[in-house]
């Protein structure tokens, strides 16, 4: 019987260490098609480098991982790099681009037809919420939430199935990240991408994750849905719930547009 | 004024020994540019490399020019034309800065950029040209007006070991004991010095990256 | 756009500054050494070329030696510069010296057409070779004319020489082992410009001198034969570029002019014209081809 690839991710038992530290332990961990798995945890926990496994900024030292049932160790990294949007807290736009250069630099390197990446560019600063006149400005001439904003639009130019976010609304202030947050669930509504979403803030985990993987010292504690996690008796996963106080409210948001 | 009236009436003179000053110090200076910015850009990518080669670009600048323009002269095909001498240690001596603040400009490009760039897929050679270059391009070309600062003054030494430009008027002028003709070699120098030294730094100011 | 404007610009100004090779069309360069009578010699090139071509010249003159004016005119930099056969031969073609005038002539001559594509224009006439000289007084007196003949009278005498001189494989060891010279005690090393006040003054009696020196004449003071020929001739020549004189035969035709034109004394009148009388050079060589019938 032939084996279905029906995960978008799978991490086989995947081992990282690098400089005598044992970063990650035997990381066993899939994700569905379509679903926000969030990554849970403090510094340290691993969370960032499993995120990194995944478009193989990071290689594993020991098992294996697979994209689309593929394995990563065979695939072309940067086709696969160029599928798999990658979203980070610094955001990292290209100083020397406009916002619109920014954008569409991932589909005009795979030479989408002129006309079609102009109207692609178009299209993702309406989804974004981005005014079309910031399409000539330069990333220093906008605010944080603007440019984070940018950073999502670039990361979905080339419509990739996948979308890897780190930490990304981290570094804005909370009125800010509310507002992307909101953003984002009703993104994800409309275009229903896989998402490994990275945060420490159990709120964000439980307003955006379909599930919640906790980590702790490079190892998978428990992956939980929202609603478990709150209820779960995991000494870790109380832990987290305690130090954020009562949980519901950040639930109650969810459903929230 | 008598400089002046001096470099008018030989102004042909003056016009050949320039001519040839720019000579030597753009050939040397287009060379160190061809030899130091990759290898610059190599060993900002290769942490390992970028001691031995900083240090040994180092030890050259710490040679006095003349001395060696001097134990060059033996070396066989080099030698025999002390222009191609001149245009070598020139182009050694153009190597530091340039190497240098290729190496410090590309190590300067954010990071975040340049993992960002990674992520999305650009290949090593998309982000060098796209991204790093482009961003560090200020910082290298500060390097370059630094090599054609020095080499401008250098090459006014070069005229020692016979080959010409405007130190030729230098070194004749003290012979003759003969101020206009020094200061008529010394001028156009200092001129060329901040010709290149204005000009570049526009330039750089242009593309500063934002 | 503007950046690809801006690549242009600095692509425009590299191709600029690279091509500034140097080369120059209808004029001749005439180069000279940074001492008096290859200045002489150089103008006497100039004004030659100047009265009987139509070619404008450019004079660069006082270039510090040899090598930077074999340098220079291997560069294209200068056309036509005065050198000495003995200097050629031993210091650019490295060759061991000969004393045979015609034999190093024909030597330097070949060696440089076949090496360099430089040729020589012929001699003019001096020799400025090494002399050892003596008060006027003293070879009056003695009645001697050559070295062989001072031999018998140097341990009575001190001699002063140039610091080269003592160095030179062809200086003073070759000299005191060809004559079997003896001094009454160590030579004195001193300037060469003031070697000739020095015998003048009697503080020394031998000087080891050039012998186109102008102030020979002007202190009377003698300079002896070198009877066992062991001093290499070093006899004044253009070198010039064969580029040069395929593209302007006029010019060889008119340097062969000053062929044997000069004399050793005649030479030493116009050293001391300029060093001596401080006349200025351009006048001193301008009366001097009137003199010979070479100028209006």
């Amino acid at each position: 019987m032939q084996e279905m690839a029906t995960h978008a991710i799978e991490f086989r038992d995947v081992s990282y260490g690098i400089d005598g530290t044992q970063v990650l332990s035997n990381l066993s961990l899939q994700v569905a098609r379509g679903e926000t798995l969030v990554l849970l945890g403090r510094s340290g926990s691993g969370k960032t480098t499993t995120l990194k496994l995944v478009n193989r900024l990071v290689s594993p030292t020991s098992g294996e991982v697979r994209v689309n049932g593929e394995s990563n160790e065979k695939a072309d990294v940067i086709r696969l790099r160029r599928h798999i949007g990658y979203v980070i807290q610094e955001v990292g736009l290209f100083p020397h681009f406009t916002v619109e250069r920014n954008i569409r630099l991932v589909p005009q390197i795979e030479g989408w037809p002129e006309e079609r990446i102009q109207s692609r560019v178009q299209e993702l600063m309406q989804l974004v919420g981005l005014g079309t006149e910031l399409a000539k400005r330069y990333p220093h001439q906008l605010s944080g939430g603007q440019r984070q904003r940018v950073g999502v639009a670039r990361a979905l130019a080339a419509d990739p199935e996948i979308l890897l976010m780190d930490e990304p609304f981290g570094a804005l202030d909370p009125l800010t990240r509310d507002e992307l947050q909101r953003e984002f669930l009703s993104l994800q509504q409309r275009l229903h991408k896989t998402v490994v979403f990275v945060t420490h803030d159990l709120r964000e985990a439980l307003r955006l994750g379909s599930r919640i993987a906790l980590m702790e010292a490079g190892k998978l504690v428990t992956v939980l849905a929202p609603s478990e996690f709150l209820k779960s008796e995991d000494p870790w996963a109380a832990a987290y719930v305690r130090a954020f106080g009562n949980g519901t409210e950040s639930l109650q948001k969810r459903g929230t547009t | 004024m008598n400089v002046v009236r001096f470099m008018l009436h030989n102004h042909t003179q003056v016009l050949e020994l320039t001519l040839e000053h720019l000579w030597l110090v753009g050939l040397s200076t287009a060379f160190a540019m061809l030899i130091g910015i990759p290898l610059g850009i190599v060993i900002a990518h290769r942490p390992g490399l970028n001691r031995p080669v900083l240090t040994s670009a180092n030890i050259i600048q710490t040679i006095p020019s003349l001395a060696l323009f001097g134990f060059l002269l033996p070396v066989p095909w080099l030698g025999a034309r002390s222009d191609r001498l001149a245009i070598l240690a020139l182009t050694l001596y153009a190597l530091l800065p340039i190497i240098r603040n290729t190496f410090t400009g590309i190590r300067g490009v954010d990071p975040a950029v340049m993992e960002a760039g990674r992520g999305m897929g650009l290949t090593e050679s998309q982000l060098l040209f796209q991204v790093e270059l482009p961003l560090a391009v200020s910082v290298i070309l500060s390097g370059v007006r630094v090599a054609l600062v020095i080499s401008v003054g250098l090459a006014t030494i070069a005229a020692a070991i016979g080959a010409g430009g405007l130190g030729e008027f230098i070194f004749r002028g003290l012979a003759m004991v003969d101020n206009r003709v020094i200061l008529a070699g010394a001028i156009p120098a200092a001129i060329l010095a901040l010709i290149a030294d204005t000009g570049v730094g526009w330039l750089e100011r242009l593309l500063r990256a934002r | 756009m503007r950046k690809t404007s801006c690549g242009l610009m600095i692509v425009a100004t590299a191709a600029l500054l690279v091509s500034c090779s140097p080369s120059h069309t209808n004029r001749i360069v005439v180069g000279s050494k940074n001492f008096t009578e290859s200045f002489i010699l150089g103008e006497l090139i100039a004004q030659q070329i100047e009265t009987h071509t139509n070619l404008k010249v450019e004079r660069r003159f006082y270039l510090a030696g040899s090598y930077i004016c074999q340098q220079a005119i291997l560069a294209g930099r200068i056309d036509i510069y005065p050198e000495y056969t003995g200097t050629a031969l031993t210091a650019i073609l490295k060759q061991p010296a000969s004393n045979d005038r015609a034999e190093v002539y024909q030597r330097v001559k070949s060696e440089y057409e076949r090496r360099f594509a430089l040729t020589l224009g012929p001699a003019f006439g001096f020799n400025d070779t090494f002399a050892m000289e003596i008060r006027g007084e003293d070879a009056r007196k003695l009645n001697i004319r050559t070295l062989s003949q001072a031999a018998q009278f140097t341990p009575q005498w001190r001699a002063g020489f140039g610091y080269e001189f003592m160095e030179r494989p062809d200086g003073y060891r070759g000299l005191v082992a060809t004559y079997g010279l003896r001094f009454a005690e160590r030579p004195r090393i001193m300037d060469l410009g003031l070697l000739a006040r020095a015998l003048k003054d009697h503080q020394i009696d031998f000087a080891g001198g050039n012998a186109t020196d102008g102030l020979i004449p002007a202190l009377d003071l003698f300079a002896l034969e070198d009877d066992r020929q062991y001093f290499p001739p070093y006899e004044a020549v253009a070198v010039i570029r064969e580029q040069m004189v395929q593209q302007h035969p006029e010019v060889a035709k008119t340097l062969a002019e000053l062929g044997g034109s000069i004399s050793d004394q005649e030479m030493q009148k116009l050293n001391y014209a300029v060093d001596g009388l401080h006349r200025d050079t351009q006048d001193v060589v301008r009366e001097f081809l009137r003199e010979k019938g070479l100028a209006p």
